[in-house]
Parts: C-alpha cells; structure tokens; sequence
C-alpha cells in the first residue's frame, strides 16, 4: 500500500447464500481489486443489480466478503475491515471512514443540530465549535431554522437526508462512502451536496460513490470503476 | 503490505473488562448454554440476541455471578489489574463485586428494586452498603442519579409501587450506576413497556452508556433494541452461539440460517 | 446442683428449674457460643413452655438454664415488677426453683426482663436475661432467612442503614423508638429486644452479662460485660434518646424514661418513671415530684409514699 492510498481492495468477492430459500446461492461479483488515493473520487458504475451498494457495504463493514482484504488507512495504521474485530471496525468508522446513505437511521429525541453537532465533538471539536459549524451546514443545505431544535423523526425524506449529509460532511472523514446522496434533493441542494464533495475531496478526503444522476456523477468523479468488469458466474 | 491491528489504536485500555471461556451450564439432560466464550471490551455494549428459551437469560446469570456456570470460566478486570475468575473467589467477594464492580437491570422492576423503599433510598442503598454514612450526601447523589434517568428529584421520597413501569427500570438504572460500576447487564430493558416509554429509556441507556463509558450486556429477542443500543452482537440458538459479530453487519448480512430466519421475521429492524 | 426445697410435694414431677437436665445443658451450650461470638444468633431448641410463645419463654428458658439454689430473681415487665406477666413468671421459679425472688434491682443475681434495663446501673456479677419477640434485625427487610444468615457472616449491613434513611427522609429524624438497631463489639448487628432507644446506651460496655432468648424462633444471643454496644445512625442524624420537658410526676427525676399515666376522664396526665422500683426507691429517699400529693389523693400510690 503506498503512502497516498488509502483504501485498497484485494480479491474481494461476495455470493449471498439464502439459506431458508432452499440454500438458494446469490453470487454478486469475484476477485474485485482496486485502491483509492486520498483526494481522489472514485465513482462505481454499472447498472443497478450488479452489486454496487453491496460493494461499497463490504468496504464499511456492514456486509460480509467472501474472500478478499479492504485495507484501510486509519491513523498510522493499516486495518483490514474484512478480518478487524468489532471494535477494531467502530474505531476506524469513527475516526476515519464515514457511510452517507439516502437514509438517516434516527436516532429518537435527539435533535437535527445535535445529531450535526455530534461528529465535531467525537473528534475532540469544542461545544462552541460544534454547534457553529453545524448551524453553518444546515444553514447552506437550506434546512429550514425552526427544524434545528426538533428530533428529525418526523421530518419528510428530503429534510432527513440533508440532516445525514450535513451530519457527514460537518467534518468529513477521512473516507467517505457515499451511496445515492441526492436521491430526493432538489436541484439547489443537489448542487450544494455536490460542492460539499468536491470541497471535502480538495481537503484530501478520499470517496467511493454511487451516483444515478449522470450530471452529479461528471461533476464528482475523478475516477470510475465498472463493477461489471467483476460479474461473478452464476 | 502489512495489516496490522494495534491495540492502542483501540481505545485506552488494551485489556478486557470480561472474558468469558467455554461457559456451559445445563439443567439435568438440557442445555441452558453451551460452550459461550468471547471478550468484552471497556466501553463495549454487546447484545445477545434469541427466542426465548435460547439461553440468553442462563448466559447473563453465569456472566453476572449469579448462577454458577456448570463448566468453563467467566473472567473480571480486578481494579489492581489482572483477570479474576469470579467463580473462584469466595461468595463474600463475589457479593462485593456485584454490588460495586457492576450492575444489573432486570426485566421486571420486582427483582431490581425494593418495591416499599423510597426511590432515594432505592438509589442509595448500594453507597449505604459500602460504607456511606452521611445522610445528607447520600441523598444529594440520590436526587442527582434520579435526574440524570429523567425523575423528577421531587418524588425522592415516593415509592416504585408509584411509578409507571418506564420510571420503574430507570429508578432500577439509575441504583445500579450510583455506585460507579465498570459494566452493566440488562436482561430485556424494554420488556413489558409501551413502544413510546421504550424509546425514551434506549436513548437514555445509549447515552448514559456512552457518556460514563460503559461496558454492558444487553439480553433482548428486541432485534431494532440490538441495532439501537449495542456495538455488538451474539445471536444464541438452543443454548449455543450460532453467529456473532459487528451488529449492523450481523443484522443485515447473516450468514447462519437461524439469524437469517431472525432477521427475516421482523418487517425493519 | 442440688436438689432441695422445691420438692415440697406440688412439684415433684418437675426437674429442678423445670427444664431437664438435658435441655439445660443444649441451652448452656447455645449460651456459652452466644458469649463467644457477641451479637450472633445461636439457634437452640427451644422447649414448650407451660405457658404461650410469645409470653417470654425464651427468657425463661435461659432463666432455668442458668439458675441456681444460690440465685435470687427479679422480674420485670414494661419495667414494673408488678404486672401480671411479671408475677406469673416469679412465682413459676418460686415454685419450680424455689427461687428467692426481690425487686430490688442492687439485690437481684438475675433479672428476666421485657421492654426496660433497669435505671439502677447494674453491676459485674449480674446477669440481665432478655424475652425477645423477634431477633431478626434484618428480618423487615429481608424476608429470606438464607440471605439475611449470609448479610450477618459477611457483614453485610448497608441495608440497616436504608432502614434508617427511610425514617429520616419520611419523618426528618429517626423514628425508630425501641427495639433500635445496634452493632455489637463492631461487628454484628443485633435487635436489642423492644426495649426504648432510652436504654440502648445502659448495654454499651454494661459490666452485667445481658443474655437475649427468643422461644419462638428459637435463637440466643448474648453481649458479654464490657463489650461495645453503638446505635447505628448517619453522621449527620447522630443516635438520640428520647428526653421529656418535665420530671417524674411522683419522684421529680429528671434522667429516668417516663411513661405517660391518664389520672381521670377529663384529660389529666402525668409523667412517671417506667421503672416502678427506681421511683420508689428514689422517694423513699424523699424525693418528691409536682404530682406526687394530687397522684396519692386518687391513690395512685399508697398514702405514706406521700407523706
């Protein structure tokens, strides 16, 4: 792995086996190896159904590989996310990688700004400097101020996931995966998410994402990578 | 390239708080559990997860040295460091050890409280048992612990049999923690409460867990509980361990096709 | 022990003191580890008694265990030698131990007591015999007699103190007014009977032996002479005893525990010592309370105490 990566993918392959489906196999893809620098933004294409969020899930942790090594860079350390111990996976979740999803698991009673707020404090930001920097980013995703002190529980879909982008990108980590972020968005916020992206990428934030929207994707991408190339044989 | 985990990487403290080998304990012919072991870490919050009848319950009871374990070790972090088999002790330090090192919330708020003591006198009993003896202190930390669980320090003096059932665990939470426990075991926390008093205790729980930094066990068949509260998940069938392991990952990619039927039996977890 | 005057043709079917032989010994025995281990309950096997569980016959068992030709009793009941319990359970040694009996506490060798510790201090050489009703200090709190054995082997006591803080925080001080928990020679906590909290300072290093019977749920306890005896309490609600704003009606004593006499229909009362015996020591001594004169002329007391 070389100093600038940070990310690298070897050998990784997933088959779903459904086993109260009469052990029915689902095979996604094989022998996926790729590496991604820091600053760089790497866009995952293919149609839908060939294992894209499947993919970018094994990078977090969240799914299981069925071979193959995700080498992280985490600190000064290298973690290997297919094999870490849990608590290995949280920590480098909470210092290093992010997950930005088109769904904000809500978390109950706790408010939109706080659950901005929350990622500047893990990372040792001041109460002072937490809230600012969150009031700032929900500010420029247009999220209306009357919403900031209520628990997003029963905000509307578009409102949710700019609370979870904001969330992500108050202080972006060091990784982000980022799997369909505008999916209900209007065209104003789009463009905002897509400057957060490229500010964060500037910064040297290394990303794996899947975009549908073509124009989202031009914007963003400084690579791609045709998970198509990978079809496992059924 | 090297893949290396380093421990210091993984919070402060590199050993764990509870270790448990090989814990069996059986009734006659049955199984209660069978062969449990893994480690649990400081500020680790692991969820075991199962039917009923699947052995949770035995488990927690051989984890928080209450039932004798048939076979096998469950192992504590002494304070002077160094692992302690809590079965080879003597009940006396065994019983002092429960009362300060950690705690339990039980399901029914009967077995955790003194349904006819006072809620301050609920709370102080476990400083009143190591040896605090100022009244004044006692029910100052009293009044505190029952507004960090969210009752109102007025009701110092009322009784649980005159609280809701919500108010009821956190009373039996906020005993527990007075003490300063290392780690916490909740057999079914939620059980028996309505869906919105549940909400409100596991975001309690989760942030007290978080802001004293906590370890604990947490006994649900609750799978949405599991993804709320805990890191960490161990998914029990027929008194065994059949899959355990970061709980999102659990939950939402299972390997075993127990946790698959678990998993698939709930609408979202 | 010899066995002499109580044959006097009544009683001959009885042993010596009532109890047999045997009996006596298992509750000697039972005594001797009560001394041995101060504050612990010893179990026994407590004997039927010709008379009710409940009316004192753990006192009277330790009493027959331990009385001898040379021995002379005395017995009080709400610290009067007077009542009905109190005569019952001195004639029945009368009779069956052709036991000397007296009232005065200075002359007695054993006292079988309920409810009081004499005010006279008692002496080294005596013996205070205690009926005791439940000697379970715990056992409020505790139901399981499994758990409340291990909190004694293991000291584990912090529940006495809920005890207390509960009375505090419902009343704003300790309301417990007899049977008030004590820890004996630092380390068992015991039920000193239902005696006043008044009288909890008179067991601290008491140079008398104090002896604890519980027939009923067949349990002696003992504190040896000159073994620390501490109230429990915080330390901010320091151990109290009671105190009254006026003197003994009859006898003018300003540091005896008093019990409240209704003297007519309309209302009148009085102070006057629980210990009947102290009081009338103390006004044959000339001693003389405000009430004394208005407690003779509706004879209260006999006429020449008076006088």
């Amino acid at each position: 792995m070389t100093p600038a990566e940070m990310i690298r993918v070897e050998g990784v392959s997933k088959t779903f086996t459904l086993h109260n489906q009469g052990g029915a196999r689902l095979p996604v893809f094989r022998d996926v190896t790729f590496s991604v620098r820091a600053g760089e933004a790497l866009v995952l294409a293919g149609p839908s159904g060939t294992g894209k969020s499947s993919l970018l899930r094994i990078l977090y942790g969240n799914y299981l590989p069925n071979a193959g090594s995700i080498a992280i860079r985490h600190g000064g350390e290298v973690i290997d996310i297919a094999s870490a111990p849990p608590r290995a996976v949280l920590e480098v979740r909470r210092r290093t990688m992010g997950f930005v999803s088109q769904f904000l698991r809500v978390i109950p009673r706790v408010t939109a700004l706080d659950i901005v707020r929350d990622p500047v404090l893990a990372r040792g930001g001041s109460e002072a400097e937490a809230t600012e920097k969150a009031q700032a980013i929900l500010a420029r995703l247009n999220l209306p101020e009357r919403l900031w002190n209520l628990a997003p529980a029963t905000f509307s879909g578009g409102e949710q996931q700019r609370v979870n982008i904001a969330r992500s990108f108050v202080s972006p980590s060091p990784i982000l995966l980022i799997d369909e972020p505008t999916a209900s968005l209007d065209a104003a916020n789009r463009a905002v998410v897509v400057d957060l992206i490229n500010e964060a990428r500037a910064r040297g934030t290394a990303i794996v994402g899947i975009f549908h929207d073509e124009d989202v994707r031009d914007r963003v991408a400084t690579r791609a990578l045709d998970i198509t190339a990978f079809k496992a044989a059924a | 390239m090297t893949l290396a985990v380093n421990p210091a990487q993984l919070g402060a403290d590199p050993a764990p708080i509870l270790s448990a080998g090989d814990v069996s304990r059986f009734y006659g012919e049955r199984i209660g559990c069978a062969g449990v072991s893994f480690d649990l870490w400081p500020g680790e919050v692991l969820g075991i997860v199962g039917e009923s009848g699947s052995g949770k319950s035995t488990l927690l009871r051989c984890l928080a040295g209450i039932d004798r374990p048939d076979q096998g070790e469950v192992r504590f972090a002494g304070r002077a460091g160094g692992m302690l088999d809590i079965f080879s002790v003597s009940e006396q330090e065994r019983r002092a050890m429960m009362r300060t090192e950690w705690g339990i919330v039980h399901q029914n708020p009967r077995d955790g409280l003194r349904m006819h003591v006072s809620a301050g006198g609920n709370v102080g009993e476990r400083l009143m048992d190591r040896g605090d003896r100022h009244y004044g202190r006692i029910r100052a930390a009293a009044a505190d612990w029952l507004a960090r669980v969210e009752i109102d320090p007025g009701r110092i003096d009322d009784r649980p049999v005159q609280f809701s059932g919500g108010m009821q665990q956190r009373l039996q939470i906020a005993r527990v923690l007075v003490s300063g426990p290392r780690l916490v075991f909740m057999d079914e926390p939620t059980g028996g409460l309505d869906v919105s008093v549940q909400a409100r205790l596991l975001d309690l729980v989760r942030v007290l867990v978080r802001d004293l930094g906590l370890a604990a066990i947490i006994v649900t068949h609750d799978l949405a509980v599991a993804r709320l509260l805990t890191d960490r998940l161990m998914v029990m069938k027929a008194g065994r361990v059949v899959e355990q392991g970061l709980t999102d990952q659990v939950l939402d990619d299972p390997q075993h096709p127990y946790t698959q039927l678990l998993t698939s039996a709930i609408l979202s977890a | 022990m010899t066995r002499r005057a109580y044959d006097d043709g009544r009683t001959a079917a009885y042993n010596y003191a009532y109890l047999d032989e045997q009996t006596k010994r298992m509750i000697r025995r039972a005594l001797l580890k009560a001394v041995a281990v101060p504050g612990y309950q010893v179990p026994f096997g407590s004997r039927e008694m010709p008379l009710a569980r409940g009316w004192g016959t753990g006192g009277i068992q330790i009493t027959a265990a331990i009385i001898g030709p040379a021995d002379t009793l005395k017995v009080i009941d709400q610290g009067a030698d007077d009542t009905t319990n109190a005569v019952s359970i001195r004639r029945f040694f009368e009779r069956t131990a052709a036991a000397r009996t007296t009232e005065a506490t200075a002359a007695a060798t054993i006292i079988q007591t309920r409810h009081r510790i004499p005010e006279q201090p008692l002496a080294a050489g005596q013996i205070l015999v205690y009926q005791v009703p439940l000697p379970e200090p715990l056992r409020r709190l505790e139901p399981r007699e499994a758990e409340t054995r291990k909190m004694h082997a293991w000291a584990e006591y912090g529940l006495m103190h809920v005890r207390l803080y509960e009375n505090i925080a419902r009343f704003g001080e300790v309301t417990t007014t007899y049977d008030y928990p004590v820890a004996v020679n630092g380390r068992y906590v015991m039920a000193p009977s239902p005696i006043p909290k008044f009288d909890n300072p008179k067991m601290d290093m008491c140079p008398a032996l104090q002896l604890f019977g519980a027939g009923r749920e067949k349990r002696i306890y003992a504190v040896p002479p000159h073994t620390r005896v501490v109230s429990l309490d915080f330390e901010d609600h320091p151990f109290r005893i009671q105190s009254w704003t006026e003197p003994c009606g009859l006898c003018g004593a300003t540091d005896t525990y008093l019990d409240e006499v209704v003297t007519d229909d309309r209302g009148g009362r009085m102070f006057v010592c629980s210990d009947s015996h102290h009081c009338e020591t103390r006004r044959a001594e000339g001693h003389h309370g405000p009430m004394l004169a208005a407690a003779a002329s509706i004879h209260l007391v006999e006429k020449e105490d008076a006088a």
